[in-house]
């Protein structure tokens, strides 16, 4: 009896302590599309996921790149009128509609001004006006002539940069759900894309970074969706004069957009205009930006202006939580303007 | 122990006994002192350690049963059954093993049955969660149940000497 | 049939600390296992230090040295990475940033502090990668 009683008991302990066994999961990260990306999923078909994945990225950064010869659009941005993949016509049309969308502030024809500032390369550098104004003509849709080959005029050049993290993060969105995975977060170089939710069926916890500090500016519950943000604060360079430039520039002006947002997150069931609109409403500042939302809507947007507020859509008021030691000024977002 | 009358209204009695313990210990804020999740007195123990001498291993089970489901049902908390249940029937069933130790006194099995009502109450908190947090808080709650098993352990004794004369249950 | 009541022992006896002393050993292995610092499964905020996708280094933060730390990258690039202490009201007690590197793009030393688990500090041209993680991570992923 008493040798029954003690096995029972340590049956019991034993179960009690597998029963506490936390799932562990298969990460892969990867440096890729000039970011640092992380990609964790749980389930058995995790690691075949993951590899699915991150060759799908490599394929994907081989496809859109600027800086390899091959590709379709080194080719177009050679000048050469190219016969392009279905992938990348569907990616070139997708960028010419947020364009249109978003009145110029996204556009993939602003590459020529990128790489008269510098800003992906190791010289960044600060352009007089008069360069400037040579190459903004070069900036626009109307440059891009889609028929059955894709043709730039001359001097033109596009740069999917812009959406191609957005468009990836879809990717793996779909090859994870396809391996049948019902759980994983995927951050693509600050691209996030949540599967599902955490093994223990609570939504996963996004942290949207303070532009200002080191904490985080607010945190939101999230299951399967993307979300991206965008911010001066990211990637900028000093000039001699100590004047800051910010790498996200107007496609309008041809300079660092001169916003009074620090950042743009957009949160939303469409990876690939998630990223355009990030860049685009952080270039629209908060006027614009708000108004967009009302007109579009399909997503939801949390703005952090320079005066120290911060402000959500009402589809997150549930998720959105503000941090302790948080000092920004949280404001709900209404669909219509206040009479 | 026969199924007659008397039997039974002993173990009415000793489980009203049992949740009115369980009531009284709720009023003190023992986490004021211990500021743990689940720390309690255990004062409800005293009659699954008297109940398990005194009647034997299936009257205390059944006591035992009814003051957990009972209990959950006036507190309005079913969801903390999980926690008593899984506490109290590991609780007896160590205290059922340590009973047939010659060497132990009554002090030995209620220190053994407090240590275990913490594991079964952590393992019910793991199982709750979903994760394994909270055991940090387990060797804290092995330590007190140092203290509130040697308490129980000494109250019952009482219990047991004042009843010394008084045949109870035949 | 017989009654099965038993008299226990009131008063205590000398296997009773035997008892005793088990629940306290269960406590003391129960504390260990937890709160004594361990890869993978410890509670503690480490810092991870990544070069060129190895994992250089692994430690809590409580057991890193007080003054700068370098890091050699990849490409030839040195970063140098500096904890510091702050008691200034909303900010954390302890945090980390890249106080100098000679990468041309200087994201990493533009990046700032971090101070929580799940940020990271990335430096691309050295392919560096200094990251908080810990167990008890309040968020998944950061945007931003």
């Amino acid at each position: 009896m008493k040798r029954l009683t003690c096995l029972l008991l340590a049956c019991l302990t034993a179960l009690a302590l597998t029963a506490c066994g936390a799932e562990k999961p298969q990460e892969i990260s990867l440096f890729a599309m000039d970011t640092y990306m992380t990609l964790a999923a749980y389930g058995d078909s995790a690691d075949d996921a993951l590899t699915a994945a991150s060759r799908e990225i490599n394929r994907l950064e081989a496809t859109l790149s600027r800086t390899i010869d091959t590709s379709d659009v080194s080719r177009l941005n050679a000048g050469e009128t190219v016969v392009v993949q279905p992938e990348t016509r569907a990616l070139l049309e997708r960028a010419l509609t947020l364009s249109g969308e978003t009145g110029g502030t996204f556009d993939m024809t602003v590459a020529p001004l990128v790489a008269l500032w510098g800003i992906t390369s190791d010289a960044p550098r600060v352009p007089s006006q008069e360069e400037i104004d040579a190459l903004l003509p070069l900036v626009g849709s109307e440059h891009v002539h889609m028929d059955d080959a894709v043709t730039l005029d001359t001097g033109c050049a596009v740069d999917l940069g812009g959406i191609a993290k957005g468009y990836a993060s879809q990717q793996v969105a779909d090859i994870l759900r396809a391996h049948g995975v019902t759980s994983a977060v995927v951050s693509l170089g600050g691209n996030v894309y949540v599967c599902g939710s955490k093994p223990d069926g609570t939504p996963w916890n996004v942290g949207i970074q303070d532009p200002a500090g080191s904490g985080y500016a607010a945190m939101v519950s999230l299951t399967d969706r993307f979300a991206v943000t965008s911010g001066g604060y990211q990637r900028y360079f000093e000039a001699e004069d100590g004047t800051v430039y910010r790498h996200i520039l107007d496609p309008r002006t041809g300079r660092p957009a001169d916003s009074d947002l620090l950042s743009v997150t957009i949160i939303s069931d469409d990876g690939t205009a998630a990223d355009a609109y990030s860049t685009a409403l952080y270039v629209m500042g908060e006027q614009e930006a708000v108004s967009f939302w009302r007109a579009h809507g399909g997503f939801e947007l949390i703005l952090i202006t320079a005066d120290g507020r911060l402000l959500y859509t009402p589809g997150l008021s549930d998720a959105i939580t503000k941090p302790e030691d948080c000092a920004y000024d949280f404001q709900l977002l209404t669909a219509q303007p206040a009479a | 122990m026969k199924l007659n009358a008397r039997s039974i209204a002993l173990c009415a009695v000793l489980t009203a006994l049992a949740l009115g313990l369980s009531t009284l210990e709720n009023l003190f804020p023992v986490t004021l002192i211990v500021p743990l999740p689940g720390v309690k007195l255990g004062l409800a123990n005293i009659v699954t350690v008297f109940a398990l001498y005194e009647l034997g291993a299936v009257p205390a089970l059944t006591i035992l049963t009814a003051r957990c489901l009972l209990g959950g049902l006036f507190a309005g908390n079913l969801s903390a059954l999980l926690f008593s249940l899984l506490g109290g029937f590991t609780a007896m069933l160590v205290m059922i093993a340590l009973k047939h130790c010659k060497g132990l006194s009554i002090y030995g099995v209620s220190i053994g049955g407090a240590a275990a009502h913490n594991l079964g109450q952590m393992a019910a908190a793991c199982i709750t969660l979903g994760n394994t947090m909270v055991l940090g808080y387990l060797p804290f709650l092995l330590a007190v149940s140092l203290v509130t098993g040697t308490l129980t352990g000494f109250v019952a004794g009482l219990l047991f000497r004042a009843m010394r004369n008084i045949r109870l249950s035949h | 049939m017989t009654s099965n009541s038993s008299q226990p022992s009131l008063r205590p006896k000398p296997l009773d600390a035997l008892v005793a002393a088990v629940v306290i050993a269960l406590a003391v292995v129960t504390a260990l296992l937890f709160y004594l610092p361990k890869t993978g499964s410890g509670d503690q905020l480490t810092l991870v230090i990544t070069v060129g996708g190895q994992e250089q280094s692994r430690t809590p933060v409580t057991q890193l040295p007080d003054g700068p730390v370098r890091i050699e990258g990849r490409g030839g690039y040195t970063l140098t990475l500096s904890p510091s202490y702050s008691d200034l009201p909303f900010s954390p007690e302890w945090s980390v940033r890249v106080s100098d590197s000679d990468c041309p793009g200087q994201d990493c030393v533009h990046t700032g502090a971090i101070s929580r688990a799940g940020q990271s500090i990335v430096c691309l041209p050295a392919q560096v990668v200094i990251s908080l993680v810990g167990a008890a991570s309040d968020v998944d992923a950061v945007l931003g």
